[in-house]
């Protein structure tokens, strides 16, 4: 009886690698939790993309459940996503798109603003406009600050101007059924 | 002797060259101590985009944006912790190769610990076991065996 408990070790410390290197392969490496989660969004104070004159601060999503779309022309799986937002707008969902280039350089400002805007203008022609403004990160100082990793990412802030959810990736059907709305749907009621 | 000179001056531009080299002439730092911190927390940030590099290595957007932030909270005159906490702050624990310890990360320091103590036991438990029995009846054999050959 002993000796079979002896055999069996290696089989369950087998069998626990085995588990723990299955489950490896279904997990995603860029999925980690954002730290900014249950925090109120960072402050800024940045331009509109289609009218430069007009600057928002933090304040403009006081009083509103917002979807946050960080996005740019350049970036391909954004247009992919561009029709699905713009169901999700033709919902009545409120998004709001933070727009930073790619070719802008802080240090040498390669484009010029109209070029960008016609840029915008062109895809958003093309592919249709889910989005009721565009602040445009022109150093993107604010998606430093929200820990932006890459375009096209996905936040859910609340009434109150915190931050509820943070998607890396582009936004579908599955991932706003499974991740998105049911704290939406739950914000919403509130 | 011309080809002694000739490697000399090689030699002479290699160092300049890897002098320059050493940092993006982007960032001008006022002082070297300054200069070597950014070195070291480039080297020690990890790209949140690309996950095997770090933001020295790495050329994407994001690795260049967060280079030009050490380097403005450098010349802010942050402090290594400081920026490492900026950092984590916004990328998470992630974003810094050294992990911090807590329950969930102790275990990668304690288990190949725990892994050298049990292998030892295991060994020790089994030569043990393994030990022949010697009766006394042999060992006085043996012992005569001893003295016939001396």
């Amino acid at each position: 009886m002993k000796k079979i408990a002896v055999y069996l070790i290696p089989l369950a410390l087998f069998l626990g690698l085995i588990i723990f290197l299955y489950q490896g392969l279904f997990s995603n490496p860029r999925e980690h939790q954002s730290s900014l989660l249950e925090q109120p969004m960072p402050e800024f104070v940045l331009p509109d993309l289609m009218n430069i004159e007009k600057t928002y601060t933090q304040d403009v999503f006081l009083g509103e459940v917002t979807l946050l779309n960080v996005w740019g022309v350049w970036c391909i799986t954004c247009a992919i996503e561009l029709p699905y937002l713009k169901q999700l707008q033709g919902e009545g969902k409120h998004i709001v798109g933070l727009y930073f280039d790619q070719d802008m350089d802080p240090d040498f400002g390669i484009k010029t603003v109209a070029r960008v805007q016609q840029e915008v203008t062109d895809k958003l022609n093309q592919l249709g406009n889910p989005y009721a403004f565009n602040i445009f990160d022109v150093k993107r100082d604010l998606s430093l600050d929200l820990g932006v990793t890459g375009a096209p990412e996905t936040y859910l802030i609340d009434q109150q101007g915190k931050i509820r959810l943070h998607h890396i990736g582009d936004m579908n059907a599955r991932v706003w059924s499974g991740k998105f709305a049911p704290v939406y749907d739950e914000l919403i009621a509130q | 002797m011309n080809r002694f000179r000739s490697m000399l001056i090689i030699f002479f531009f290699g160092l300049v060259t890897t002098q320059i080299s050493a940092t993006e002439d982007k960032f001008q730092f006022d002082s070297t101590e300054k200069n070597a911190l950014f070195l070291e927390l480039t080297k020690e940030l990890r790209c949140p985009k690309c996950q095997n590099q770090n933001i020295a290595d790495s050329d994407a957007m994001i690795a260049v944006d967060l280079k030009r932030k050490v380097y403005e909270l450098l010349q802010q005159d942050y402090d290594k912790e400081q920026v490492i906490v900026f950092m984590k702050k916004r990328y998470g624990d992630f974003v810094y190769y050294q992990p911090p310890v807590n329950p969930m990360t102790i275990w990668l320091w304690l288990l190949p610990v725990l892994f050298i103590f049990i292998a030892l036991g295991g060994i020790v438990i089994s030569r043990k076991r393994q030990a022949p029995e010697i009766s006394q009846e042999q060992l006085d054999k043996a012992q005569a065996i001893l003295e016939r050959e001396q």
